[in-house]
């Protein structure tokens, strides 16, 4: 019995440290993987699956192929939500990917608290940077916002649009014309009423649609560089009235339990639908046959056009090491090329992000083909993005409460958005 | 051996046999559960280098002040009273209805029990639709007995009424097993003694199926409180990641959600962390202190 005792304890307590060593070394395999064959191994995190991760993972294995110094090693980590929480994981545990996929609004948070690296050393300077034409030949927009503080800390990937989706066979019906202004839109409403259909739906919440015609009506809901909050001046009061004095009206609906407006819209209650560009891949695939539907870039309002750009930015972190830094930039500058935005366009339904690829042949042949991508190619001349800044995701969270109440409770954009503003500014004030 | 006198040997050795459930426990609840404590007094915290520059009871007091903080406590509650009684009181029926059919009594236990077994993701979706104002289920049916339709998932009103009655539908099954377990354990001999005494069947079932089921009513209460505090997974399924219209469904574990992960307020997180851990071991406590009058074993 004695004995046994501690030859059992001696094989438990051999076989914990054996445990221990193995779980060690395992940990060392990992960390000093970043070679392969000679390689330098990139690890890429993104957010894309199923015709989305097909494209992807094509694009990738064409950088592979066209380099022998690096391996990009993409990981699917799930939606956007998920993959939000693993990087976050990540980056407590130091175990952060080279480079990600994030929305440029969370580059401030990431920023201050120090996990990324900056891209102009790559961009800007040395032997792999990107030149004066090759930067002008990327939508503005999209510049615009991979920068904070004056220096480049993402680059732009999966980007998307608010377009208009119609039903054309429901207008001849009608006889309603193709609005080219919001403002004739809401005055189809009593019309289209009394016949039982709205005449625009959205999504399950407006904001996007508030933050556009809030631009066009005159200024940003939160202005650049002096981080003003305008979510209650006149000007965003005006459009915020636009939209919800449609929905009291029952000139339109957001979708609720839909999430998306498409459904609304494909069973014809309402004639218009205002949705992302990327929705377009979904429609193809849900619309039903006799659906004679049709897309168009946003209409004006108050003269002025406006489109908010969606989507999903890559950016690098301090993580990596010199050589993994230099072929993160040397994937980002790929993904970045003519070519490859064209691909990855054309398999995704993504807008390109350069002007010579909108212009370029093949692409317009493709666009004829499929004439619904065309409505968000067409706007990207006049795309905004919102301003980004330290809190942003915590300031969205609360835009969403106030236009969900608005939607929900139907309370008064007067006191939502004074609710917001004070919100918005402690916000603000506490972190910038 | 059962009776030997412990022994710094044997104390030992024991402690040998607990080693790796105790290093699972305490690397996976012992240690998160003390440094959140510890996390919820940082004022001033650099949660990605672990770096403390100030502490004390801020995070308690801007939960105290936060009125939808206080909107999430409410919300729990409401959602405890409303899933809990119910759960046990249907629960309790069903199982006596079960244990009293002898045909296709395996198919209807199944049935009963395939909601426990089921993705909560799943059954979301599926009450998703049933809720639906336009096509769904639930609308059909109250139609049927002249009922207008409600916005089950857009109106503030109805919101919470809509979780707790997918929550209710969605805990029967284990309950309903446990409660057969505590049937099947009661001696016949009792309900014969009673009979024999000229016991009617709701007097048998008042003084002899009731006492005698009591600890299982307490086990199936206790985790119903305490499973029903946590509620998180439903009604982000439910709404699609969001608290539901207008924040009507916002319970106490969604708004740690929020504050931690999307706007990296980790330190508050942890403090309503703590709160709801206190305020469970309250309600627990209070059951506790009842069971001792009223549960036999």
């Amino acid at each position: 019995m004695k004995k046994s005792f501690w030859g059992k304890a001696l094989l438990g307590i051999s076989a914990l440290a054996l445990g221990l060593v193995l779980t060690a070394c395992g940990s060392n395999n990992s960390s000093d993987k970043s070679s392969n064959g000679g390689k330098v191994t990139i690890t890429f995190w993104h957010g894309m699956t199923g015709p989305y991760g097909k494209a992807l993972n094509g694009i990738i294995k064409d950088f592979n192929n066209s380099q022998d110094k690096y391996v990009v090693k993409g990981t699917a980590q799930g939606n956007y939500a998920t993959l939000q929480q693993k990087i976050m994981a990540a980056a407590k545990s130091k175990k952060l990917p080279t480079i990600a996929q994030t929305t440029y609004t969370t580059v401030p948070d990431y920023v201050k608290n120090n996990f990324l690296a900056p891209l102009d050393p790559y961009m800007l300077k040395g032997s792999d940077k990107l030149s004066t034409a090759s930067m002008d030949d990327i939508y503005p927009a999209f510049l615009s916002s991979s920068k904070y503080q004056g220096k480049y800390y993402s680059v732009p990937f999966s980007k998307s649009v608010r377009v208009l989706f119609y039903n054309k066979k429901l207008m001849d019906q009608l006889g309603v014309k193709m609005p080219t202004s919001w403002e004739e839109i809401a005055a189809l409403g009593p019309q289209l009423k009394k016949k039982g259909i709205m005449a625009i739906g959205f999504d399950k919440s407006f904001d996007m649609e508030f933050e556009g015609l809030a631009r066009q009506a005159g200024n940003a809901l939160v202005e650049p560089d002096s981080l003003k909050v305008n979510v209650d001046s006149k000007e965003t009061l005006t459009a915020a009235h636009f939209i919800w004095d449609m929905l009291q009206k029952g000139y339109a609906k957001t979708a609720g339990e839909d999430f998306y407006g498409d459904k609304a819209f494909q069973t014809g209650k309402t004639l218009f639908y205002v949705g992302s560009s990327a929705g377009v891949t979904n429609m193809n695939q849900t619309a039903p046959k006799s659906l004679d539907w049709h897309t168009a870039p946003l209409p004006t309002y108050n003269g002025q056009k406006a489109t908010e750009l969606a989507g999903n930015d890559l950016v690098m972190f301090n993580s990596g090491n010199d050589a993994q830094k230099k072929g993160a930039w040397a994937f980002m500058k790929f993904l970045l090329s003519k070519k490859e935005t064209i691909k990855w366009a054309e398999g995704t339904g993504y807008v390109p992000l350069r002007k010579s690829a909108v212009e370029d042949p093949s692409f317009q042949d493709w666009l004829k083909k499929n004439p619904a991508n065309a409505a968000a190619v067409n706007s990207l001349d006049f795309g905004f993005q919102s301003t980004a800044f330290v809190g942003f995701t915590e300031y969205r969270n609360d835009l969403l409460d106030a236009v969900d109440s608005m939607i929900s409770k139907k309370t008064q954009p007067e006191k939502a958005l004074a609710d917001l503003k004070t919100k918005a500014e402690k916000i603000i004030k506490d972190n910038n | 051996m059962i009776n030997e006198k412990p022994t710094i040997k044997s104390t030992l050795k024991a402690l040998l046999y607990l080693l790796p459930m105790l290093v699972v426990t305490i690397t996976f609840s012992i240690w998160p559960i003390i440094s959140s404590f510890m996390m919820s007094f940082y004022t001033k915290y650099d949660y990605y280098n672990d770096k403390v520059s100030a502490i004390g009871f801020d995070n308690f007091v801007t939960l105290w002040q936060d009125p939808e903080f206080h909107l999430a406590v409410r919300n729990t509650l409401i959602f405890v009273v409303g899933v809990v009684p119910i759960t046990v009181i249907l629960s309790l029926i069903i199982a006596l209805l079960l244990n009293q059919i002898k045909w296709l009594s395996g198919f209807f236990r199944t049935v009963y029990f395939l909601p426990f077994v089921t993705s909560t993701v799943a059954i979301a979706m599926v009450w998703n639709w049933i809720y639906h104002s336009d096509y769904g289920l639930m609308n059909y049916f109250l139609g049927l007995v002249g009922i207008h339709p409600i916005n089950w998932l857009t109106d503030p009103n109805y919101s919470l009424l809509a979780l707790i009655i997918m929550s209710i539908w969605k805990n029967l099954g284990f309950n309903i097993i446990l409660f057969l377990v505590g049937l099947n354990n009661i001696d016949k001999h009792y309900y014969q003694a009673a009979e024999i005494d000229g016991a009617n069947s709701w007097q048998r079932f008042w003084n002899v199926t009731i006492p005698l089921l009591s600890p299982i009513t307490f086990l199936v209460s206790v985790n119903g409180v305490i499973g029903s505090f946590k509620v998180f997974d439903q009604v982000y399924a439910l709404f699609g990641g969001q608290p539901g219209p207008a924040k009507a469904d916002l319970t106490i574990v969604y708004y740690l959600f929020e504050k931690f992960y999307t706007e990296n307020k980790y330190t508050l997180a942890a403090a309503s962390g703590v709160f709801l851990f206190f305020l469970i071991l309250l309600v627990t406590l209070v059951q506790m202190w009842y069971s001792r009058k009223h549960v036999h074993y």
